[in-house]
């Protein structure tokens, strides 16, 4: 259970990217978060793993006070929660395994690191995970000989080798073509279905929210506008969320 | 709002234009008056001919060389004779000379003419009196002293006659010297000398560079600001490192440092014994990583903790063993190999099995010369190696230790702990910083500098949490002026104390140091100078401390990089030739000064260049490991490295591409290689010996520039 109270970020320049945001995800559940640019989805992501500190509130997942967590404290508990990007951050120039296996260094000693030593389990489940990606016959080549898809399910495997409970995906089919973004979205929504892991995803694409999510969260200006479900997104909802000029437009 | 008619404006504005310009004309005609630009030298007809000498002659470079043999063929000239002395007659096919008149007195005009030499032939004519020494003299046509034979074997010529007191009537000689060519054409001992020169140049470079890499790679971390700008500690936990500091490197240095040299001594014994006790430290290091295998636990227990500074123990003691036997194996082997040189050099010379032989030789001798050196470089440095191991193991230990505790204390005991232990710090760090500033002028304006920067720091704090306890975040600008001004107007306040308060200007103005007068403190002595700079530490320290408690996080990491950043730029502002007259005095005249000297320019220009690829990765691998919960160090081996290794490579070897350049001119100073050589050759105005050096360095610095261009193609 992950559960988020009051929470405010408020940029040093003064722009507040999230106000006083109240949330609770059960374990398991796929949660689409939409909106427009700009209105806090992947700040609202990243503090949950505190890649971004936020400025008032509290996030506790369970029962553990994320946003009271020191620095040692903080690593151990994103070993536990998986991450992906929109512009998928793998090492372009490291193999395809370096970055898969590069998901493990939270729970590797810094001295194996150096050495660039993984233990054989690691360099294993490397493969499986690459493996249950669908690419594993790329696992040898380098990062940026893939395509977009490709680097974003190598993105799934680094995250899956953390041996993640919860998934945070900031908008991770924007940069991809309609066709891979499906491919993309199904591997989360099997990571979803078999592995039990809560997915946090971030989207530009209503349909897409409507095709693989339970729930709907819609930021707007950094304030909750709707949280409910996919269905209940009507026309006149979709107007509060994206503003009177937005026209829905599917991604097929 | 702008009444003025649109006329009327373009004209103001073509009246700025036409100011403009002629004030810009006026600095720049400054400029040519400045520089002594000057029309009448260049067209000096005396300078004309000097230019045109030296450049002819540095264009003919001596590259080749022939034995010659000198026939002095000479003819006898009758000096202030009245009449006219009959010509001699002569006519056969060996080569002969004939002046006429012949006599003359001192100034008269006389024509030389030489006859059956050989064509082509280098000659000179000498005037040869009775007594005293021969005077070369010049060919009145050509203005100079060098002959060519022309194609018919002939020469013809005037030179004028000496003017030499107390010669009248004697019979003087006019010499006239032919240098035949003899023997086979070779390269020229000047030639030979360029080449070992131009090697000596491509290793100094070499050396200096990769001298700088591992210091320069080491401090661009330092100095790229994306990765130092996030770097923030509880104040607390950071004081608290800082205290330990110089406790560590006292420890490292007196424990440490012995079992590092002791190591050394017994390597220095007996080499199988040596080698054998090699297992010890890998197992050593074995058992900590192995202990280290163990999955990170969740909650980290007091006796986890304790474990953990155990391993930094071990791991410290393994460290300073490991360097001690690489010092003394490396001088065990140095040794070894030199002996081993010496005992099968061959003797004798003959013929290129024995240079290959002698080759061979030098190649072991130098190995074990250079190990013996590395070995040497680790005793000489083993007390400070000791003592940073002491101190930053200390440091981390006691840091690891104490943040749980500290992290409970909340509320005004933080602050009040926080005042104390800012006191220390203020105390240490402004002893080290006096303990600079004494050492020259310009240093000791280090103490005001750095008082400034700590008040300046004191009032944004305090500022901050001041409207941090009134809720508010974000600043009006009339807010962040004012806090601007008060930080400005404490900054001034803070300095003037402190050049007051340590006597900076009379430093300053005379260029004498501070007194070293000392008192008694409590049965020590301490400086006047270092205490009272130390007393200014220790206030400005404990209102840092006071104001900013132990929990507030401090950005550690950008006083390193501001630090590191500006040491950079103020070393790679002074250029090598600079640096290579203050290691000429130190070291001495050679190559040694001049490697130097490349060394430590190179290691400012590459920590900077470095650094600034490092600030241009992208960061969204960084971001995604740090998600996944890796460390700094494991985050900067994976995601950074990567990245930044074909730049690395690439800017190495245009640095070495720099360096060669540069040690060829830096022998001028006195630092060894092909530029000492040129700097000889011009002085000795042997133009055509410096023709040589130039153009081997024109060929060396062209092939380089290709070569690195090449690489540096393939790499990015």
């Amino acid at each position: 259970m992950l559960i988020i109270e009051n929470l405010t970020k408020i940029y040093e320049n003064g722009f507040k990217a999230l106000d006083k945001i109240n949330l609770e995800i059960p374990d398991g559940q796929f949660v689409a978060i939409i909106g427009l640019s700009g209105s806090g989805k992947s700040t609202l992501l990243r503090c949950i793993n505190r890649l971004i500190e936020p400025t008032e509130g509290r996030i506790v997942w369970n029962g553990i006070d994320i946003t009271a967590a020191n620095d040692d404290e903080v690593r151990q508990i994103r070993r536990h929660i998986g991450m992906i990007f929109q512009q998928f951050n793998l090492v372009r120039r490291s193999k395809v395994i370096t970055n898969v296996l590069s998901g493990r260094l939270g729970y590797n000693n810094s001295l194996y690191s150096f050495l660039n030593y993984f233990p054989k389990q690691d360099r294993l489940s490397a493969l499986a995970n690459l493996e249950r990606v669908g690419i594993r016959d790329q696992a040898f080549k380098r990062a940026s000989e893939l395509s977009g898809g490709q680097q974003q399910r190598v993105g799934i495997a680094r995250a899956l080798m953390q041996q993640p409970e919860l998934m945070l995906a900031d908008e991770p089919v924007a940069s991809l073509d309609p066709a891979t973004s499906h491919s993309v979205m199904k591997y989360l929504e099997l990571l979803n279905k078999e592995d039990g892991i809560t997915v946090l995803c971030s989207l530009h694409f209503l349909s897409l929210a409507r095709a693989y999510a339970h729930r709907v969260i819609a930021l707007k200006g950094g304030i909750l506008q709707f949280d409910g479900l996919p269905s209940e997104i009507d026309e006149n909802r979709f107007k509060e969320i994206y503003g009177e000029e937005a026209i829905e437009v599917a991604i097929s | 709002m702008n009444h003025t008619p649109p006329s009327r404006r373009a004209a103001l504005r073509n009246l700025l234009i036409v100011l403009a310009i002629t004030l810009g004309a006026g600095i720049y005609a400054y400029g040519w008056t400045v520089t002594d630009i000057d029309l009448e030298k260049p067209q000096d007809e005396n300078r004309q001919s000097n230019v045109q000498n030296a450049l002819r002659e540095l264009l003919s470079p001596r590259i080749f060389d022939q034995d010659r043999e000198i026939i002095t063929t000479s003819t006898p000239f009758l000096m202030d004779c009245e009449g006219e002395s009959p010509a001699l007659s002569d006519s056969s096919d060996a080569p002969y000379v004939r002046v006429t008149p012949s006599c003359g007195k001192a100034g008269d005009v006389v024509m030389i003419e030489a006859f059956n030499f050989e064509s082509g032939v280098q000659a000179a004519i000498r005037w040869a009196p009775i007594e005293g020494q021969r005077r070369p003299r010049e060919v009145l046509e050509t203005g100079r002293e060098e002959i060519i034979i022309d194609s018919t074997g002939d020469f013809k010529g005037q030179i004028e006659v000496p003017r030499i007191s107390g010669s009248s009537g004697q019979i003087h000689q006019i010499e006239f010297l032919a240098a035949i060519p003899s023997g086979p054409v070779r390269f020229s001992k000047i030639t030979d000398e360029v080449i070992r020169r131009m090697a000596e140049t491509i290793f100094m470079a070499l050396v200096a560079t990769s001298l700088s890499i591992p210091i320069s790679a080491a401090l661009s971390f330092f100095a790229a600001h994306n990765l130092m700008r996030p770097v923030r500690v509880p104040t607390g936990n950071l004081m608290i490192a800082i205290i330990a500091l110089p406790i560590g490197w006292l420890i490292g240095e007196n424990i440490l440092s012995v079992i590092g040299r002791e190591t050394i001594n017994f390597f220095q014994g007996d080499l199988e014994v040596s080698v054998l006790s090699m297992l010890f430290p890998l197992v050593g290091l074995g058992m900590v990583a192995a202990s280290r295998s163990v999955a990170l636990l969740e909650t980290p227990s007091l006796s986890h903790r304790l474990r953990s500074v155990g391993e930094h123990l071990v791991f410290a003691l393994v460290l300073v063993f490991l360097i001690g036997v690489l010092g003394g194996l490396s001088l065990v082997i140095g040794d070894g190999l030199v002996h081993f040189a010496d005992s099968i050099r061959p003797a004798g010379n003959v013929g290129a099995v024995n240079w290959l032989a002698t080759a061979g030789v030098d190649g072991i001798n130098g190995t074990g010369n250079f190990l013996n050196i590395v070995g040497g470089l680790i005793e000489l440095s083993i007390n400070p190696i000791g003592g940073l191991i002491g101190a930053f193991i200390l440091s981390s230990s006691v840091t690891k230790l104490t943040s749980g505790a500290l992290r409970s204390i909340e509320g005004v005991l933080a602050h009040v702990l926080g005042g104390a232990m800012g006191a220390m710090n203020g105390v240490l760090v402004f002893g080290f910083i006096a303990e600079i500033a004494k050492g020259a002028a310009l240093l000791s304006l280090l103490t005001p500098l750095a008082a400034a920067l700590f008040a300046q720091q004191i009032v944004i704090l305090g500022h901050a949490s001041w409207w941090a306890r009134r809720k508010k975040v974000v600043l009006s600008p009339i807010e962040r002026i004012n806090r601007w001004i008060i930080a400005l107007a404490t900054a001034v306040v803070a300095f003037a104390i402190t050049f007051i308060q340590l006597r900076v200007g009379r430093t300053v103005v005379d260029g004498t140091l501070p007194s070293l007068e000392t008192i008694d403190l409590m049965g020590v002595e301490v400086t006047r100078y270092l205490l009272n700079g130390m007393i200014i530490g220790g206030v400005l320290g404990s209102m840092f401390g006071l104001v900013a408690g132990t929990r507030q996080p401090f950005s550690i990491g950008s006083v390193l990089y501001n630090v590191t950043r500006n040491i950079l730029n103020g070393l790679r502002s002074i250029e090598p030739l600079i640096m290579g007259i203050v290691f000429v005095i130190w070291v001495g005249i050679g190559p040694f000064a001049g490697v130097l000297a490349l060394m430590l320019h190179s290691i400012a220009s590459l920590g900077k260049l470095y650094s600034e690829q490092i600030e241009t990765i992208d960061e969204g691998p960084i971001e995604a490991l740090k998600a996944t919960g890796a460390g700094h160090l494991q985050t900067i081996i994976y995601a950074v490295v990567p990245q930044i290794v074909p730049p690395y490579v690439a800017f190495t070897m245009y640095r070495w591409d720099i360096n060669v350049r540069m040690s060829t001119i830096i022998g001028f100073v006195g630092g060894g290689g092909i530029g000492l050589l040129l700097n000889q050759q011009i002085n000795l105005l042997r133009y055509r010996d410096a023709g040589v050096a130039v153009l081997a360095i024109a060929i060396v610095v062209s092939i380089l520039d290709y070569a690195s261009a090449t690489i540096r193609e393939r790499i990015t």
